[in-house]
């Protein structure tokens, strides 16, 4: 499979992407959960985009009914789709704002996982040797550190802005990714083309940069795909607990409010529901999208 | 003998780094470094104590080792706002934590591993078809917002259950003891344990179906089908058999993991446990108890990464018992 | 003949179509006597046998022909009873095919009590009376597979098959996996077995040596059917069917006046494209218009064949001694 992206005439290394990208695209074509993951992905991100449009309220103004009281508590019905919080504000604009802080959050800590973890297994699963060994000493110390008390700590302390909770989650989520795109490059170093490139004198970085890593990029994108939503649902629990940005709109602060005045209690589903349904699909279409993925790079030999 | 060793090493370093991660996190935070043991909150005394439990006025290094022996022995320090030893506080609320870790995850790996199965058995029929993405789904749900749905529908609502603690106001117990086992205790479990193992079958429901899946094909499954034997005496005696073994050590991982984790499910339930406390302590900036907080968390998952290396070691022959040629 | 296969089809339907693993091959096992199953990797030796046991993989059917086992015809019930009762199966690699988490011993009992009339005690007394047929220390059934060498997980995967007493045993490639010494070994173990115990049995392989050294009778396939069968002896000193030829030469030190290793050149046809006719023309050296016509095994006595041309055989044996014939290959092949 692999080999075959890649003669073994390293000098002439025109695009051993271009198969592997076609076959990125190829995969959601005949995977119909991995496409519906995409669509949800792309409706995400339309969303995000014209949020303006979509929502032309301000999802944080205070607003208030025709008889200059506070529209308080309003059940969902024409004017206010969703209804409103307690503090008389539209549940419909802070939900599709909301979009917005999410995939900020989601992709920015993929990008920081995806390319920490690449970088470090590639290095660990080509280098080998000391730095493997203090490399994969570190993954395993940050791996044992509790996940969800850790981003509470640190942003308990350091302050609560979207910035620390992607910190917080990328110095957690790295090692994942980056022990099994080493082991990966522990068997890709084995094939033959890299043996014959290597021979014909390529340098360490040139065999890493031109032939390894595109076979391990497709890798990379499933654990961001997963990375995505593992940050956002991160997001949403430090949020709920209070440990959130204030300033911005979050589903997950969306939640906590809710909670916090007694929603549950007032039986209010449209507040507490939707912004639930949200991360729920897009944590889906993560996995499904990682999942399609995951069977064309990764096969599993099932039987004969 | 040597794994063992080993095992029981590495994760006690990983501990050890931990801990000293936790030792500096809380001497960099914003405050002089004394703010990591003494506030305002206790009284002169209790400060005085704490400068010379702790070596506040040492330099650095030493704080450090004086740090770690006072942790052997399960010296923490006092809070801020209960003016107690930490230790005392975190001792009160870890039953609760444990109970509803594993509570939940029994109930939620015995049937992930039975619907695993099944669904292996199923395989290829429109049932797993719909059934696997429907599992991601519970994955993908934040279990806070399970719990509140929940809460709403069943409690709020419906009146079935209580709406948050672990006991009614006024309930009155002679002994610990008496009190878990008590009819209003489970009564309040309930809710919190139903999200919390809602949330966590995912994960042996699909770990078992793919070892299944895996295990099936393996030739002495179809060895077992030349000899005859029962599809029943396969299935579960050979099959489940093989493909409940990394199950087992994701249960022993899972508790670990739990305990971090129930943070969000004690808030939203109002639970006294581990979880809540720590949340609690860190927005008052109660230091003391923060640490100590995260250290018992940190210190159940070292443990039970611990356990799992332990009980894959027993329950694999492959391991346990060695060639012999 | 304790076994008969009549006509037998077995085939694969996979996503590129069916595959006719097994197409039409017949063959029979006298009773109290070693067959071997000669033919290279893909030729349908493996499936034919585990047909006879009855376990195909899923995508497997057999679609005609049939099995006779002691004059009664097998049909999935039947094949079902006999199952390990009276034909049993020794598996080309041991360490897969049994259980990693039981003990061996345990495995043992199991299908004794299981299958058998055994209880639990009896079962456990017969196990050592098995391991001492295969020459194996009481002691080891106490371990789990992994604590056995390959030689002796092949002598336990023996010790397995004989528990119920069979009287067919179908051996799939029982030494490939092994060292030569050990293959020696175990070869001479199946030998004694079969004597003592009047074991009938199939020996499926595809190395001709083994046949050499273990077989009465050599039943010789190629993509799915036979194409030569007969006393051992006969069929390795005096082939008749080119493929064999071909097969012998690939062995220069056994039974042949070849002095060289000569490969066949090519590769066997795809099983999953319709084939009229000898499917071993594009090979074949001898290949002639009439090959192309399916062949029925003619010959005399036991010693058969299914070329075409078997009654020039002795010619076309002398041509195949020479390499130079393999290398060029007929005009009619080449077309």
């Amino acid at each position: 499979m692999a080999e075959r992206a890649d003669p073994v005439t390293p000098a002439r290394t025109s695009w051993p992407l271009l198969p592997v990208l076609r076959r990125i695209v190829a995969m959601p074509l005949k995977d119909p959960f991995a496409f519906t993951g995409i669509l949800i992905y792309v409706l995400f991100a339309l969303v995000a985009l014209f949020a303006d449009q979509l929502a032309p309220i301000d999802p944080m103004e205070i607003l208030f009914t025709k008889a200059g009281k506070l529209a308080a508590n309003v059940p969902p019905g024409a004017e206010f789709p969703l209804g409103t919080t307690n503090l008389g504000r539209d549940i419909y604009a802070q939900l599709v704002y909301g979009t917005r802080s999410a995939l900020a959050v989601g992709l920015s800590a993929a990008i920081i996982v995806s390319t920490v973890g690449t970088i470090v297994g590639l290095v660990a699963g080509y280098f080998g040797g000391a730095t493997d060994a203090v490399l994969m000493r570190i993954a395993d110390m940050a791996l044992s550190l509790p996940f969800l008390p850790f981003v509470i700590v640190l942003t308990g302390f350091l302050g609560a802005s979207t910035s620390n909770i992607v910190l917080a989650v990328a110095l957690l989520l790295w090692p994942n990714s980056a022990r099994v795109i080493r082991s990966q490059v522990l068997t890709l170093r084995e094939r033959a083309y890299v043996e014959a490139a290597r021979v014909t004198g390529a340098s360490a970085w040139r065999i890493l940069f031109v032939h390894i890593a595109p076979n391990i990029l497709p890798l990379s994108f499933v654990y961001a795909a997963i990375a995505i939503g593992w940050a956002i649902i991160t997001e949403a629990s430090v949020s709920f607990l209070g440990f959130g940005d204030s300033g911005s709109v979050s589903w997950g602060m969306m939640l906590q409010d809710a909670f916090a005045s007694q929603a549950l209690s007032r039986g209010q589903y449209a507040w507490f529901v939707p912004p639930g349904i949200c991360i729920v699909l897009i944590v889906v279409a993560g996995f499904f999208i990682s999942r399609g993925y995951e069977e064309v790079f990764m096969p599993r030999l099932r039987g004969r | 003998m040597r794994l063992v060793l080993g095992r029981f090493t590495h994760n006690a370093l990983a501990l050890l780094a931990v801990t000293t991660i936790l030792f500096f996190m809380f001497r960099l935070m914003p405050g002089t470094p004394l703010a990591a043991f003494i506030n305002e909150n206790l009284n002169a005394d209790q400060q005085q104590a704490m400068l010379e439990q702790f070596g506040l006025d040492k330099p650095m290094w030493q704080q450090y080792f004086i740090y770690l022996a006072n942790l052997l022995q399960g010296e923490m320090g006092l809070s801020f706002f209960q003016r107690r030893p930490v230790m005392t506080i975190l001792l009160e609320v870890l039953p609760n934590s444990v109970i509803l870790t594993l509570t939940s995850l029994i109930i939620a790996y015995i049937f992930g591993v039975v619907a695993g199965a099944w669904l292996a058995w199923k395989r290829g029929t429109w049932i797993e078809r719909a059934a696997v993405p429907a599992v991601l789904a519970t994955r993908a749900a934040p279990e806070f917002w399970i719990g509140m749905v929940l809460l709403a529908a069943l409690s709020f609502n419906a009146g079935w259950f209580p709406s948050g603690g672990a006991s009614s106001p006024g309930m009155a117990y002679s002994s610990n003891w008496d009190r878990i086992f008590s009819l209003d205790y489970v009564h309040h479990l309930a809710l919190p344990v139903l999200t919390l193992a809602l949330y966590l079958q995912g994960l042996p429901l699909l770990l078992m179906r793919s070892n299944m899946l895996e295990v099936m094909h393996e030739e002495f499954v179809t060895m077992a089908r030349m000899k005859g034997l029962s599809e029943w005496r396969i299935v579960i005696g050979h099959a489940a058999r093989n493909a409940l073994l990394p199950v087992v050590t994701a249960f022993a991982l899972g508790v670990g993991l739990s305990m971090g984790g129930n943070v969000v499910i004690e808030t939203v339930f109002s639970w006294p446990g581990i979880g809540r406390l720590l949340v609690q302590a860190v927005s008052v900036h109660d230091y003391p108890l923060a640490q100590g907080a995260f250290l018992m968390i940190a210190l159940v998952l070292a443990l039970m990464n611990f356990v799992a290396d332990l009980l894959y070691m027993v329950l694999d022959p492959r391991v346990s018992h060695g060639r012999k040629g | 003949m304790i076994l008969e296969v009549d006509k037998l089809q077995i085939h694969y339907s996979t996503r590129d179509g069916t595959a006719r693993a097994v197409d039409g091959a017949s063959f029979t096992v006298p009773e109290g006597r070693i067959v071997g199953l000669v033919g290279e990797s893909g030729c349908g030796k493996t499936t034919a046998v585990r047909a006879i046991m009855g376990v195909l993989a899923e995508n497997g059917r057999q679609a005609g022909g049939r099995v006779v086992f002691k004059g009664q015809a097998m049909d999935e019930a039947t094949t079902r009873k006999l199952r390990w009762r009276d034909i049993a199966y020794v598996p080309q690699s041991a360490m897969s095919s049994l259980d990693p988490v039981y003990t061996v011993g345990a495995q043992l009992v199991e299908v004794m009590t299981k299958r058998g009339n055994h209880s639990r005690a009896s079962a456990r007394a017969r196990s050592v009376e098995l391991f001492d047929l295969v020459g194996l220390n009481e002691r080891r059934l106490a371990d789990y597979p992994h604590q056995f060498s390959g030689g002796m997980r092949q002598r336990a995967a023996i010790a397995m098959a004989l528990a119920l007493e069979p009287s067919l045993l179908l051996a799939d490639e029982p030494v490939t996996a092994l060292d030569v010494i050990v293959q020696r070994q175990i070869l001479d173990v199946l030998r004694s077995l079969q004597q003592r115990l009047h074991l009938s049995m199939v020996l499926v392989t595809h190395d001709i040596s083994v046949v050499a050294y273990l077989c009465d009778e050599v039943v010789v396939m190629y993509a799915g059917q036979v194409v030569e069968s007969g006393p051992v002896r006969d069929v390795l000193a005096r082939p008749r069917h080119p493929y064999t030829m071909g097969l012998r030469n690939a062995f220069p030190d056994l039974l042949s006046d070849a002095l060289e290793l000569v490969p066949i050149a090519g590769s066997p046809p795809d099983l999953r494209e319709p084939l009229s006719g000898c499917r071993f023309v594009p090979r074949c050296p001898f290949a002639q218009p009439i090959c192309g016509i399916d062949a029925a095994m003619s010959g005399n006595g036991d010693h058969r064949s299914a070329c075409r041309r078997d009654s020039e055989a002795d010619t076309l044996r002398t041509a195949a001694l020479d390499p130079r014939t393999w290398q060029r290959s007929s005009s009619f092949a080449m077309s």
